[in-house]
């Protein structure tokens, strides 16, 4: 019995440290983050989730670096010489693995990540109680502006894609829509915005979008359409409505495009970058808010060199000298070419030339004016709408719509700026008519903007791509369009797993 | 950033463990005390004793001296002596050890029986380890085999994992030779699509038997490979469980052991053209694309290869101390192991110690394993394998003009993207430091002969520190720049392990009864902080950096936490009635914290039955000396591969923007990845059917499996629509369903040749096929790149566009039409690829890919085989896997000429002098040749390997004796010295872990090549 009760004695002890079999035993809470569940409940966190969409910007799908191989270096402005092949055949019309990441899937998936954001917010937001609702509906109306934003770019760069509207879930199979019906929620998201946002922000704020804004991509939206009188009207607000006279192009051209003159006169919406952070592009802490346009652009030996300028445009430059009858200043700000010290007296990254005799490559968005080098960090402000192009955007609409003289200014004003002559006087021959006139315009569309990334909406909305004559024409510009194929090539595959995946969506035609 | 990537340890952190009385358990145990006291009355009993030797005469301690058909038994002492009190005179005593034949010998009224044992024959009679017990391999009713530790510990391996390889059916090793690096092991295939690493338990303690680990501790590993022999294992055992035993000391004098092994090693190399070749085929390449030349720069003529490569090292030293007396006994063993690898700066090295001990007093005894291990490994910048092959021959390795002074090519003379190898080595340095305390103590409460109590604590952690030091510098051409930047990252790791356990032990007549009932809880916890800062001071005259976070600029820091809890209760019974018929049955309630909270539960039976033929009055087979048929069903949960919250969606804080003139910065804060609450255990359902025999006097033994394996609800990350906007991984999900059936065979010879001469012969063969029988969210195919993963298909089936030659003239190209007459490759010229228009359409798409073989083997053998000549013994051991296609991406890449990289030596593309090829015309800036979907890249994986070979002399004993040693041997090996295959790669035994394109052949690092030599003494 003795032996008895030490065991029990023995057998007790060793009892007492068995864990209890408490249920919540396992209710281990995650102590990193906060769940969705809990989020969406303050003014805060609606603010934080807008933020959050902005940040978008700079995701390498998008505006920190893929993006601008679709806009500019597809188009007859750029090209790819890239040891890279496969990256450089997808700015030729080479498009063989349709989810090649670079060319293709990331740029995608950044965009429904964008969407994403927008939806969240825009799903969210309503139910969260404001002590002031007019800060809510701001809220919502940055939320519809960025989704408006990214489904224009896709309806430019896929054109029949899905339309998601509401918050994803995992097992979602969008359908797809033909392009118009995206262009209707461009249209629609940029008018619901536009009826809210405000004319200016503050000085702290500065760099989101105002009325403004959503008026011009309202407009880029129905011009790509041909609806040219909404997209005057659109614009009107610029001229005649509460924009009239908000406006203004800086003196100095190169302003646009440095770190130091962001948010300026001429800025209708530009996207923050900065180097504050050095971080990685994913979704952790420290993440980078540069883009790396100007690492992957920069000449050979410098940077990536994945993307430079086509040549024909140093030529169009030189064809009309200033009123004091120099070059064109926009030569200087816009290329690198073999001529810029002799014509200029810069030397590229302080370098002389070292490259071919009849390359260039893009200056605006380099860094050159203050280093000797590139990285990933870039801080200097991607202006995605300048006062210039509502100028001639202005001037494209009132010419469509036969008021080719009345259009004549905005053109003047903006070659004023360079100190260019006014058209009668230094190209006379374009007021002749409405179709001069445009075909003028495209060369100073081009003057203007190269490399700015509206040159592939433009050649679309020209319908300079719709046939095989059209692109031969385009394609003495730019050899790369010999490869395009007219019905197939205005637009990109879409990603081929996004098809085999997704019972309801087909891939685009001809592909 | 082009790359980046930050070491990500796991694992989690603390909480609270609450106590508490459960008296239930304490009722329990009073009455199965009250109610078994009296099974066993005295009677008349006759003393026996005796001595146990082996067949050299040596006597044999440790011995388990049982009386049949009672639960009385002993074991000998270290001369080898045992005494018991036998039932009666007529009883009769069973002999058993580990590694011998055990005897029946019938006592027959004599007083003293003494006992040659021989080395197990037939290893069937030796005693296994199953998990909370063991049982003699012959009582076996699931799936469990035995992995024969000399073959490890004669391998010259950094983990246990990578020593496995061919040494058991249906496990399968790749991966390691990298220093410091961990193989994966997969047993029986894959049964879930997000991970394969089996369950490690190694004394009891449950963890991973990572490179921490020193392998020269085993004593013995058993593999549990079906779901009855893993299910006491419960969630975790879903691949399979591995239980390693470290040695521990035995009864007598103190024993030491000393052994020493040294290696060299050497790394396949790519078979890449010299500095002419290249040069030869680069210029056709940019003559035929009508492109000029590069300004090749003639008078470099760089060998990467032996640039980036060096002749690697291993050292091996182990001493261990082990003795005991009557109450207790201990083994002590320190390690250090040192591997300078076959690329330059890379390396590891481990010291490790090992305190194991146990005592006992009266009904209690205890016992502890404890492992204290620093490691260290100098890691790989970039991949050395990869950029070796892109970087051309006519680029120096140094080059002054560059910034930091290494060549890498240049816009004009040598366009390539590899970065320089060296330059990497010497300006990035990563290193990973894990300095670990594992071990565990027990305690034992024999209440009465047949119950006991056992309390099981384990703890295990690790203090990691990682540290990434970058110099200023380039690699690689157009490179962005970097200032210096140091990273570094420490890292916490516990893991807390409660195991309370209940065992019953009984036989009545012809009746033995086992049952085992009892808890287990383990929490896991992991902490990390990082920081990184830019700009690091620099000393002007030395040129040397300060590798410390308080110097430089520009500071991000991080952390986060991770934590982890299993709870579960487990009960098994084991019934044999008359060594004829064998019952096994195993519960297991497991609960996981990382699961839906609804969903946390679940329950896991499994049963297996065995009938011993052979011991039946009518079996009466010549020949046959054992023959048992086995049957087993079961059922195991998993949540392996879940992180730990992935049922909760959380938000992303991590966004930052800024507005304004004076960049101001604002927080954002979003849903990044998508989840799926409600995650629920998935569940592995397995059928075993085995056959054991042993025939002609022992000498040949058999073992044949198949067995189904089925897993529904399996977790995984299935690819979901980038339309979701998901980022950060795909969601986890009970997704798929599939299904995986295999058969096994293992047999083993043993021969004699005189009196000297013996040999072995065992030979594994698995075959294995897996097919998708379900998949998530509806869908009924995955694609990736290059595969689908189908319904009704094995996962991972390669998708691609079918070739069919090269066209020869313009003819050829204009007869390719399709039945409507459309020429269907109309830009293509002589020389280029002809693909098959699947859809007929006229046109080559996407549309026309089609499945175009698997990348799974269909059989894979192990064969070992050793012989013994007086103190001469050689074993080896061979390894074979056939029957897979696999994906060459080593020759995508050389094989291309659109782009700059080396090429293979000895390629000669398609010319109009040399049309008799398969390699299409050498074109520079074009894909359309060189295209990543096609079946060009596609080659039988097939390979048969001499993975070790060894040979070792033990000196005469009378010579060993007269040193005052008690045994020692020298011995020679080899690892990986001989493979035939037709593969056109470094190695056909790669690794890739995804599981969607696991016959993707990239440039992995390869198995090495490796002689060692090594000692081994004891006194």
């Amino acid at each position: 019995m003795k032996q008895l009760i030490k065991y029990v004695l023995a057998a007790g002890l060793v009892a007492l440290l068995l864990p209890s079999c408490k249920k919540d035993l396992l209710n281990v809470e995650n102590p990193n983050t906060i769940t969705e569940e809990q989020f969406w409940q303050t003014e805060e966190d609606a603010d934080q989730g807008v933020n959050a969409a902005y940040a978008m910007f700079y995701k390498p799908g998008g505006w920190s670096r893929w993006i601008y191989f679709r806009l500019d270096l597809t188009s007859d402005e750029g090209c790819s010489k890239s040891p890279w092949i496969e990256l450089a055949d997808w700015t030729r019309f080479q498009y063989v693995n349709y989810n090649f990441w670079e060319g293709n899937a990331i740029t995608w998936r950044d965009t429904y990540k964008a969407i994403f954001r927008c939806n969240q917010v825009l799903a969210n937001v309503p139910a969260i109680e404001f002590a002031d609702n007019t800060k809510k509906d701001l809220l919502l109306a940055q939320a519809k502006f960025l989704r408006g934003l990214y489904y224009y770019y896709a309806a430019l760069m896929w054109e029949n894609i899905p339309v998601v509207l509401d918050v994803s879930k995992p097992d979602d199979l969008p359908a797809q829509v033909p392009v118009a019906q995206v262009w209707a929620q461009v249209e629609k998201d940029f008018s619901e915005a536009l009826a809210v946002l405000p004319v200016e922000w503050g000085a702290v704020d500065k760099g989101r979008p105002t009325k403004g804004s959503a008026s011009a991509f309202l407009a880029r939206a129905q011009m790509q359409q041909h609806k040219w009188p909404e997209a005057k009207a659109s614009l009107d607000y610029f001229f005649t409505g509460a924009g009239a006279g908000k406006y203004n192009l800086t003196t100095s051209f190169q302003d646009n495009f440095t770190h130091t003159n962001e948010n300026n006169s001429e800025s209708v919406f530009e996207i923050q970058f900065s180097d504050l952070n050095k971080g990685g592009d994913g979704d952790d802490p420290n993440q980078n808010m540069g883009h790396n346009r100007a690492q992957f652009f920069a000449p050979r030996g410098i940077g990536w060199s994945d993307g430079q300028a086509r040549y024909w445009l140093v030529n169009q430059f030189k064809q009309e000298r200033t009123i004091a009858n120099t070059l064109d200043p926009r030569l200087r700000a816009s290329l690198f070419y073999p001529a810029l010290e002799a014509d200029f007296g810069d030397k590229v990254y302080g370098r002389n030339w070292e490259w071919g005799g009849d390359e260039a490559w893009f200056r605006k968005y380099q860094r050159d004016y203050f280093r000797s080098n590139e990285d990933y960090f870039a801080q200097n402000n991607v202006r995605l709408v300048r006062y210039a192009d509502v100028l001639l955007m202005y001037a494209e609409v009132l010419n469509e719509m036969d008021q080719t003289a009345t259009a004549a200014q905005y053109v003047n004003t903006v070659r004023a700026r360079s100190n260019i002559a006014a058209l009668a006087v230094g190209q006379p021959a374009s007021l002749l008519g409405k179709d001069a006139f445009r075909e003028r315009l495209k060369v100073e569309r081009a003057l203007e903007l190269c490399g700015e990334s509206v040159r592939w909406a433009d050649l679309k909305r020209w319908d300079d791509l719709t046939t095989a004559a059209k692109v031969a024409v385009v394609a003495q510009r730019d050899p790369d369009f010999n490869n395009f194929v007219v019905g197939k090539h205005n637009r990109l595959p879409i990603p081929q797993t996004e098809v085999l995946n997704n019972p309801n969506v087909v891939q685009n035609d001809q592909y | 950033m082009r790359k980046r990537s930050f070491v990500h340890l796991f694992h989690g952190q603390c909480a609270q463990l609450r106590l508490k009385v459960t008296t239930t358990a304490n009722v329990v145990l009073l009455l199965l005390t009250f109610f078994f006291t009296q099974s066993v009355s005295a009677q008349a009993t006759h003393t026996v004793k005796g001595k146990v030797s082996n067949a050299k005469g040596e006597a044999l301690e440790g011995v388990s001296v049982t009386v049949k058909g009672t639960s009385i038994g002993t074991s000998t002492d270290a001369a080898g002596a045992y005494t018991l009190q036998a039932p009666n005179a007529q009883s009769t005593l069973v002999f058993s050890n580990v590694g011998y034949a055990e005897i029946e010998m019938p006592v027959n009224g004599q007083a003293s029986v003494d006992i040659t044992l021989q080395i197990g024959t037939a290893d069937l009679n030796e005693v296994v380890v199953v998990g909370y017990g063991s049982q003699r391999k012959k009582d076996l009713t699931g799936a469990v085999s035995v992995v024969n530790t000399s073959e490890i510990t004669k391998r010259q391996t950094t983990t246990v994992g990578e020593a496995l390889q061919g040494l058991a059916s249906g496990v399968v090793v790749r991966g390691g030779g990298q220093p410091g690096s961990e193989a994966r092991v997969e047993i029986r295939g894959l049964k879930n699509l997000s991970g394969t690493n089996p369950l490690y338990v190694i004394d009891g303690m449950i963890t991973t038997a990572n490179r921490d680990f020193n392998p020269n501790d085993i004593e013995s590993i058993q593999i549990l490979k079906d779901a009855s022999a893993a299910a006491i294992y419960g969630s975790r055992a879903a691949n399979g469980v591995i239980i390693i035993t470290t040695k521990r000391g035995k009864k007598g004098p103190m024993k030491v052991d000393f052994s020493a092994k040294t290696s060299t090693q050497t790394t396949p190399r790519w078979d890449l053209a010299g500095k002419d070749e290249f040069v030869a085929l680069n210029y056709m390449a940019y003559d035929n694309a009508g492109v000029p030349r590069q300004n090749l720069n003639l008078n470099v003529n760089t060998d990467w290869q032996d640039a980036a490569f060096q002749t690697g090292n291993m050292q091996d030293y182990n001493v261990s101390f082990a003795g005991g007396g009557d109450n207790g006994s201990y083994m002590v063993s320190a390690n250090y192991f040192d591997n300078k690898g076959t690329v330059i700066s890379t390396g590891f090295d481990r010291l490790s110690f090992r305190v194991n001990s146990q005592g006992n007093k009266g009904i209690f005894s205890f016992g502890e394993s404890l492992a204290i291990t620093n490691a260290k490994s100098d890691e790989m910048s970039g991949n050395p394998y990869a950029d070796v092959v892109r970087l051309l021959p006519t680029i120096p390795v140094y080059d002054d003009g560059n910034p930091g002074g290494f060549g890498y090519g240049n816009e004009s003379m040598a366009r390539t993207f590899g970065s320089n190898p060296v330059a990497m080595a010497s300006l990035e340095d990563r290193a990973l430091e894990n300095f670990r305390v594992r071990g565990n103590i027990w305690g034992e409460l024999k209440l009465r002969p047949w119950l006991k109590f056992r309390s099981n604590f384990g703890y295990e952690t690790s203090n990691d520190n990682y540290m990434y030091k970058r110099k200023e510098g380039n690699w690689t051409l157009n490179q962005a720049y970097d200032p210096a930047i140091y990273n570094e990252n420490r890292g916490r790791f516990e893991s807390l392990l409660i195991e309370n356990t209940l065992s019953f032990n009984q036989r009545f007549n012809k009746h033995s009864l086992n049952v085992i009932a009892g808890q287990t809880y383990q929490r896991d916890d992991y902490g990390q902080i990082w920081g990184t800062k830019r700009n690091i001071l620099q000393n002007s005259s030395s040129g040397a950096y300060y590798w410390v976070l308080d110097q430089g600029s520009e500071p991000q820091t991080g952390g986060f936490l991770q934590k982890g809890i299993l709870l579960s209760y487990l009960a098994r019974a084991e019934y044999n009635f008359d060594d004829k018929y064998l019952l096994n049955a195993v519960v297991r309630y497991d609960g996981s914290s990382r699961l839906g909270r609804d969903d946390q539960w679940g329950t896991f039976p499994s049963v297996s039955a065995a009938w011993r033929l052979s011991n039946e009055e009518f079996f009466n087979v010549k020949g046959v000396n054992d023959l048992k048929v086995r049957v087993s069903h079961g059922q195991l949960g998993s949540s392996s591969g879940l992180g730990y919250w992935d049922y909760m969606p959380v938000i992303n804080t991590f966004s930052t923007i800024v507005m304004g003139a004076g960049q101001n910065l604002f927080p954002g804060a979003t849903q990044v990845r998508l989840a799926n609450q409600g995650l629920r255990w998935e569940k592995l359902t397995q059928t075993n059917f085995g056959v054991d025999a042993t025939v002609l006097d022992n000498r040949l033994s058999l073992t044949a499996e198949y067995f189904i394996a089925k897993t529904e609800d399996v977790l995984t990350f299935m690819p979901i629509l980038m339309t979701t906007g998901n980022d950060g991984g795909n969601p986890a999900v009970n997704a798929a369903s599939l299904r995986n059936t295999g058969f096994e065979f293992s047999g083993t010879w043993n021969g004699k040749a005189g009196r000297d001469f013996s040999y072995y012969v065992t030979a594994n063969v698995t075959t294995l096929k897996n097919k998708i029988l379900n998949l998530g969210y509806g869908r009924n195919n995955i694609f990736t790149g290059t595969t689908v993963t189908e319904i009704g298909t094995p996962a991972g089936m390669w998708y691609l566009l079918e070739t069919d030659g090269l066209f020869q003239n313009q003819g050829e190209v204009d007869a390719y039409q399709n039945k409507d007459g459309i020429v269907i490759q109309p830009t293509a010229k002589p020389g280029d690829i002809r693909f098959v228009d699947h859809n007929g359409d006229g046109q080559i798409t996407n549309d026309d890919k089609v499945v175009l073989g698997s990348p799974w083997a269909k059989w894979e053998l192990g064969l070992n085989a050793g012989a013994s000549y007086k103190n001469f013994s050689l074993s080896m051991n061979w390894f074979g896997s056939f029957g897979s296609k696999v994906y060459n991406g080593y020759r995508s890449l050389v094989d291309r000429f659109d782009d700059n990289s080396n090429y293979r030596a000895g390629i000669k593309p398609w010319t109009p002098e040399n049309p008799n090829t398969d390699v299409p015309r050498a074109f520079y800036g074009s894909t359309l040749n060189s295209r990543g979907d096609t079946d060009r890249w596609l080659e039988d994986g097939g390979f048969f390997r001499l993975k070790f070979i060894n040979i070792s002399y033990s000196l005469p004993d009378a010579w060993v004796k007269k040193i005052g040693f008690s045994n020692a041997q020298i011995s020679i090996a080899g690892q990986n010295l001989v493979t035939f295959t037709k593969f056109d790669g470094i190695d056909p035994e790669f690794n890739n872990a995804s599981m969607f394109e696991r016959g993707v052949a990239g440039f992995q690092f390869p198995n090495l090549k490796t002689y060692s030599a090594g000692i081994q003494f004891g006194f």
